[in-house]
């Protein structure tokens, strides 16, 4: 069985993909780590910043451990911006 | 209040917001696009739903952490050119330390957590710029 997810990219990334919106299947029990490899296996220009990608699902941060879920929206962030105190 | 616009934000609004009779103690928080070299903007990408839901977050952290009465935060999304504001917090508390304490916070927390991105806008040629004077 397969389930799909919606990724959302921002900034960076969504420059990168070339879009800030995409639907994804999984396999069913997939790991959020499972999602982000073959997101980077699809754009090798993500690689570089896999390191210090945010995730999130369902609008909470994610550790890449969580099983997803049929329907899950699912955040592939840069770091926020920031700034000097 | 908890707000993400493209319009400019109304700085008097958003304190009028927070004041309260038992509040001896506002403080606000402007943070402005600065104008550092080559810049005429800021471009400010926003995860509209998640920021929405961490502002919520700060405000009821602010309430518990320090006695906050009210907290409104207003963040821009899109082209900010410099000197407007991108974000504004405003607080209320019946003393003044707390007041700052918790702006001070939210603040950081905005910077920390919030899912917003910033791009610089490179200043823009007043003509056509040629080849060799336009900015990579």
């Amino acid at each position: 069985m397969a389930m799909q997810v919606r990724i959302r990219l921002f900034a960076t990334y969504r420059e990168i993909a070339g879009e800030g919106a995409l639907p994804w299947t999984l396999p069913d029990g997939a790991r959020l780590r499972q999602l982000v490899d073959a997101l980077v296996g699809t754009y090798p220009r993500l690689a570089a910043h896999a390191d210090t990608m945010l995730l999130a699902v369902n609008l909470n941060y994610a550790s890449p451990d969580v099983v997803l879920q049929d329907g899950d929206e699912v955040a592939v962030m840069p770091p926020v911006s920031g700034g000097r105190m | 209040m908890i707000a993400i616009q493209r319009s400019r934000i109304d700085v008097a609004s958003v304190v009028d917001g927070v004041r309260r009779d038992d509040a001896g103690a506002v403080v606000v928080f402007l943070g402005s696009v600065r104008a550092d070299a080559g810049v005429r903007a800021l471009d400010y990408e926003v995860y509209v739903p998640m920021a929405e839901k961490s502002f919520a977050a700060l405000v009821e952290g602010a309430r518990s952490k320090f006695e906050v009465l009210e907290m409104s935060i207003v963040h821009r999304v899109g082209r900010v050119p410099v000197g407007e504001d991108s974000v504004v917090i405003a607080c209320s508390a019946a003393h003044r330390g707390a007041a700052f304490a918790a702006c001070s916070w939210a603040m950081d927390e905005v910077k920390r957590i919030v899912p917003i991105w910033k791009t610089e806008s490179p200043a823009m040629a007043r003509r056509a710029p040629s080849r060799r004077n336009r900015r990579a």
